[in-house]
């Protein structure tokens, strides 16, 4: 496995404390852009209604680079009502993009772990579609902690 | 290669049950974000898709961009109704597929 | 074969056959009370030691090491300020929130509106009305350059006469710090350091689906079986290391009469596999790390259990002592400052923990850097970031330092490979 070293760690994960304040706010609306063109593309232009979505984060990562995340959904999952996908995007990363899961009703349960990289604090939107065609929608802010000395 | 995917699944179910099915691959997820010690960008290299099948039915799929965090870890759930194999499918950007199996009794 | 080739064979039998004679078998037993071979010749890091790729390259052999005695002493006095400090409260602001500069001051101080109040620390007092606390300017621009001559116990850094600000900076961090005069205002609780709850470390560390650092075992198991080009492995001697070392790597480190300095695990893999079957594994590889790993997953459950009572030991742990109290580097810190003086509180983001329960996961995976660290690195950089020059991982003062922490984790049971951040 391919060694990371400190700064590689910290340019692909830590906190944007090294941006200047206008180049972070400069990336930082244009990701939250490019967040919003993704669900919307998702979603074809309609509007997720807030609820049935929860969605599990720390309050604080203790560093950007393995953030555990868990998207579950209220649905029964049965043939004829369930969650086909679920977008999740990042609104403060240089790409929002994090993941599409797609699910039927062999999932049995809507719901899907993993770990994910966040360059700065910032924003997981999740994103359930229905076979209903329905959407449902909720987002949880996540502090990237900063390190202390560096250790 | 000593690093292997690694699975997590029970080895036996009741018929409908929904079982938990825990995954990770050893895999470095080059980002695309990255530069190396002379400034050149890292070219990215990920897993971009993961996909699990049962009996040959798709069961889950993840469509994966460069925020999934290195050594991708992937739990989700199967509705099992009869016994049979779990395979799970790793896809590389540059086409190299990884996969693994693993059985289930369901009575 | 080649007549070397055949010389280089019979040598390496002679050498095996010597082995089995001492332990009476091919079979040994870890616990019985020959000795181990182990190669004396060499160094057991790459020399000569170069810093690990990607750490900061900064030169700071003007200060003390762990090695090293070379930081000039504090000065006696205050420095004489006459009149009001002239100095931009908003560059100010920008200085003590710049991380570059050694951390910044809010990896100590809550410090009002800086840094957007956003995680500081809570190692030293919070700041945040000290505009109103009726300090003088030269108070407060002294404090900044050399605290020593108020408090010479202080574990602030001599960030003046130390070199990281010069004295317009510290007028502009003065300016700064007399316009504080209310609470900081947190955007969330877990802004304020005085609510952060201390971190509960939850992961199941000896999952293999939850830590990576478990591949390592694997990696190990594989090893152990790998053929030198003598043809012996591990496994020619040690053929039930799950026997055999059921309790041995909660006994090290361990004082070494042959190469009259501590040895820790890590470091007598590498000297053992050179004397033995011939491999070649220097510390902080990928290999010694995964051996290092494994030899204390054989052992996990076993409560630390070190030489404390010999006179070599007692010794080396009166040394170990006195390095974890030598203040080194340019931010001139002790271990015991933050995890003796300060510890249990946060240093910006992070938890400084104390030395009981610092020792028994290690090595350890890192999620930050993905990778397996074990406790010379994570020595090594303590080091370097509080601008102090590292030692090679098998430096002599290492070895004392680790079997003084190991003292201070006496009973507790090894649970490696661990995973922290």
């Amino acid at each position: 496995m391919r060694q990371l070293s400190r700064r590689d760690a910290l340019a692909l994960g830590a906190s944007g404390a090294a941006l200047t304040v206008t180049g972070w706010s400069t990336r930082a609306s244009a990701a939250a852009k490019e967040a919003a063109e993704q669900i919307d593309k998702f979603t074809g232009g309609k509007t997720a209604a807030k609820g049935k979505v929860s969605i599990e984060l720390p309050e604080i990562a203790e560093n950007g680079n393995t953030v555990p995340l868990s998207v579950t959904v209220d649905a029964p999952m049965t043939a004829d009502n369930y969650v086909s996908e679920i977008l999740v995007v990042a609104d403060g990363n240089p790409n929002p993009g994090v993941a599409t899961f797609h699910l039927s009703p062999l999932s049995g349960k809507a719901e899907a772990s993993t770990r994910i990289r966040l360059a700065t604090t910032q924003n997981i939107i999740a994103v359930a579609k229905t076979s209903k065609g329905e959407f449902f929608t909720n987002q949880k802010l996540v502090k990237v902690t900063i390190g202390g000395c560096g250790g | 290669m000593a690093e292997k995917p690694r699975l997590k699944i029970p080895k036996e179910a009741k018929k409908g049950e929904v079982i938990e099915i825990k995954t990770l691959l050893p895999h470095v997820m080059e980002s695309g974000q990255r530069k190396d010690k002379d400034g050149k960008t890292i070219p990215r290299k990920i897993i971009n898709k993961f996909a699990c099948e049962f009996n040959g039915k798709l069961v889950f799929t993840a469509n994966m961009d460069p925020a999934i965090a290195a050594n991708p870890y992937m739990q989700f759930y199967a509705k099992v109704d009869e016994s049979g194999t779990f395979k799970f499918t790793w896809t590389d950007d540059d086409g190299t597929i990884t996969t693994a199996e693993e059985k289930i009794t369901v009575s | 074969m080649t007549r070397g080739g055949i010389l280089a064979g019979t040598a390496a039998i002679a050498l095996l056959a010597g082995a089995a004679v001492l332990a009476g078998g091919l079979i040994v037993n870890a616990q019985s009370k020959k000795e181990a071979p182990l190669d004396t010749k060499g160094d057991a890091s790459e020399r000569p030691w170069k810093r690990y790729a990607g750490w900061p390259t900064r030169d700071e052999s003007k200060y003390n090491t762990l090695g090293n005695l070379a930081t000039q002493p504090a000065p006696k006095q205050p420095r004489k300020i006459t009149g009001a400090i002239i100095g931009d409260a908003k560059k100010g602001a920008e200085l003590v929130a710049d991380r570059n500069r050694g951390g910044s001051c809010l990896a100590c101080h809550v410090m009002g509106p800086a840094g957007g109040a956003n995680l500081p620390g809570n190692v030293a007092p919070d700041l945040s009305e000290i505009g109103n606390a009726g300090r003088e300017d030269e108070w407060l621009f002294n404090y900044i350059y050399d605290g020593r001559v108020y408090n010479p116990d202080t574990v602030m850094p001599p960030w003046g006469s130390h070199g990281f600000f010069n004295d317009q900076e510290i007028n502009d961090m003065v300016a700064f710090l007399k316009t504080l005069k209310s609470p900081a205002a947190f955007k969330t609780e877990l802004d304020d350091p005085s609510k952060r709850p201390a971190p509960v470390e939850k992961r199941d560390n000896l999952d293999p689906i939850e830590n990576p650092g478990m591949w390592a075992v694997d990696k190990a198991q594989e090893l152990w079986k790998q053929k030198s080009s003598a043809g012996f492995s591990c496994n020619t001697c040690h053929s039930d290391p799950q026997a055999t070392f059921k309790t041995w790597a909660a006994s090290m480190p361990k004082w070494e009469p042959r190469l009259n300095k501590v040895l820790g695990v890590e470091e007598f893999v590498t000297r053992h596999a050179k004397a033995t079957t011939g491999a070649n594994w220097l510390m902080e590889t990928d290999d010694n790390l995964a051996m290092s790993v494994y030899l204390r997953f054989l052992a996990n459950g076993t409560p630390i259990q070190v030489d404390t009572s010999s006179a070599e030991a007692k010794a080396a742990i009166d040394r170990g002592k006195e390095l974890s109290q030598r203040k080194v580097g340019q931010l001139n810190m002790a271990c015991t400052d933050c995890h003796g003086k300060v510890a249990n509180h946060w240093i910006r983001g992070q938890w400084l923990g104390e030395p009981k329960g610092q020792y028994d996961h290690f090595p350890t995976w890192r999620t930050s850097l993905l990778k397996v660290w074990d406790i010379r690195q994570r020595f090594q950089w303590c080091q370097v970031n509080i601008r102090a020059d590292e030692l090679p991982p098998d430096a002599k003062e290492y070895g004392d330092l680790e079997l003084y922490l190991a003292s201070q984790n006496e009973g507790l049971k090894l649970s490696v490979p661990g995973i922290r951040h």
